[in-house]
């Protein structure tokens, strides 16, 4: 039986210590800046390198450039920019490649949603994406 | 006289029990388990193939999935594997930030272990306790690298984010906080009667069946083999270190459920000699070309990772894909006594010995 009472005792100690757990859905969770969530894509900072498609281990960022509508200015600019969240494993290996962070991780993590074809993710709504946008982007 | 019947009785593959998708077909005579058949593969996703078409830091974040109770290991063995290739000398404060990393994963891994056992036998709270700490060290884990247990950190040649700003700090508080919480889950589960009852003398397996079944970690460690990569072939800066190697004698369920408390202390020692050390400054990336190509040849390196000796075998033919990946996978091999354990056993039993193996399906079915 002794064994059995120190239980009990440690389980009563523990009825005075503080609460552990979050009010979540009620308030955010807290999060550190790292922390890779959802991205933010910048349009005007895109300079269709192509090198976040080609290091994306689950192949699910596809994106198309364009000329620039500017004659005088050499390279191109974004025409589209889907990524599917239902294959993206939020890996960060984007935003490191990026050579002009025109992609980066925020903390919106929330995808839930009635059909598969919402996790279909387009350059507007990236674009307006731009909540807890993570500040330090490269080590 | 009452003729018995034998009955097939399915355990899984969704079960609470089975740590995952795991299924069990147990032939019982009565209460008395007379045949066991694994089957796994619920949770195959092929990542040996898949790797052959990616390069080797595209690899990393599917290391992450296959134990996911302690991705940091994972992470660390391929990128070893690939170091070993090419010849790269990882940086200190990288090897540091590693060494720390892989000793927080592990404590996280044996808390789920012992929070989960006991919640198999019966009891809900100590679950609870476990994973109130667990979730400290993956708050610490979550601040490094960006993630909660996906965590996708280490790089060949070094790792991706340096310490933040008072994070070994918080290492360092957090190392003796453990240690009085582990004395706590001493009082409130080592001595319990009801729990002895269950787990003494259960399961238990002699050190030569554990060496021929090729058990490892603290399956092995349970039979009394004193056999930790650690220390017997010491990788990364792990010969930096003072710590011993737990082991026990007994071989039986509670045996093992000793050994893996006994090695959070352990690694909380670890931790707090990392913090002591811990250079003040330094770079965390060694020089690596941009794309990495592994020179023409093979690998295999080993690591103990919580539940065992997990190895990486790398066949390459000098291009940035590996032409073959083979992991060695603990929890897969520490299965396959299972069989052999169950036979003879009363059915109540089955959890009780199948939780004491500490299996992670992601691990298995690879």
């Amino acid at each position: 039986m002794l064994g059995f009472t120190k239980g009990l005792k440690y389980t009563l100690k523990q009825l005075t210590k503080e609460k552990v757990t979050y009010n979540y859905p009620d308030e955010p969770l807290p999060l550190p800046d790292r922390f890779r969530g959802i991205q933010k894509f910048y349009p005007e900072k895109c300079i269709v390198c192509n090198q976040c498609m080609n290091i994306c281990p689950t192949e699910c960022i596809n994106l198309t450039g364009k000329k620039h509508p500017d004659p005088t200015k050499k390279g191109k600019i974004i025409d589209t920019y889907d990524i599917n969240f239902e294959i993206c494993i939020l890996c960060d290996l984007c935003t490191e490649v990026c050579p002009t962070e025109a992609i980066v991780m925020t903390n919106n993590f929330e995808l839930a949603s009635y059909s598969r074809d919402m996790l279909f993710k387009n350059l507007e709504w990236l674009d307006e994406n731009d909540e807890n946008v993570r500040q330090v982007n490269k080590p | 006289m009452i003729r018995t019947e034998e009955m097939l009785l399915n355990v899984g593959p969704q079960h609470p029990s089975t740590h995952g998708v795991f299924r069990l077909v147990v032939k019982i005579d009565g209460e008395i388990i007379t045949e066991a058949t694994p089957v796994i593969g619920y949770l195959h996703r092929g990542t040996e193939k898949l790797a052959e078409n990616l390069q080797y830091t595209q690899i990393i974040p599917y290391t992450d999935r296959m134990d996911y109770l302690s991705a940091m290991t994972n992470n660390y063995v391929i990128c070893h594997a690939v170091e070993t290739m090419m010849g790269i000398q990882v940086p200190e404060r990288a090897d540091f930030l590693r060494v720390m990393a892989m000793e927080l994963g592990r404590i996280a891994s044996h808390l789920v272990a012992w929070g989960t056992y006991i919640l198999d036998l019966g009891a809900t709270s100590p679950f609870i306790y476990a994973f109130r700490d667990r979730e400290m060290i993956i708050n610490m884990l979550n601040e490094l690298s960006g993630a909660r247990l996906t965590f996708n950190y280490m790089r060949v040649g070094g790792v991706k984010w340096d310490a933040p700003e008072g994070w070994v700090d918080g290492v360092r508080e957090f190392v003796p906080y453990l240690r009085e919480q582990l004395k706590g889950y001493h009082n409130l589960v080592s001595g319990n009667e009801i729990f002895l009852d269950r787990v003494k003398g259960v399961g238990v397996y002699s050190k030569e069946d554990a060496i021929n079944y090729s058990l490892s970690g603290p399956n092995l460690r349970s039979t009394g083999v004193k056999w930790d990569l650690r220390k017997d072939e010491p990788y990364s800066i792990y010969d930096r270190f003072d710590f011993n190697v737990v082991t026990r004698d007994e071989g039986d369920c509670l045996a093992r459920y000793h050994v893996r408390l006994e090695e959070i202390e352990e690694s909380l020692k670890i931790l707090e000699q990392a913090c002591e050390q811990f250079p003040a400054e330094g770079e965390i990336m060694a020089k690596v070309p941009k794309i990495i190509k592994a020179p023409k040849g093979e690998a295999f390196v080993r690591i103990e990772s919580p539940r065992g000796e997990i190895g990486c075998y790398i066949s390459s033919d000098g291009k940035k894909e590996p032409y073959r990946l083979k992991f060695r996978r603990p929890s897969f091999y520490n299965l396959q006594i299972l069989p052999k354990l169950l036979v003879g056993e009363n059915i109540a039993n089955l959890i009780a010995i199948l939780g004491a193996v500490d299996i992670v399906l992601g691990e298995v079915d690879g």
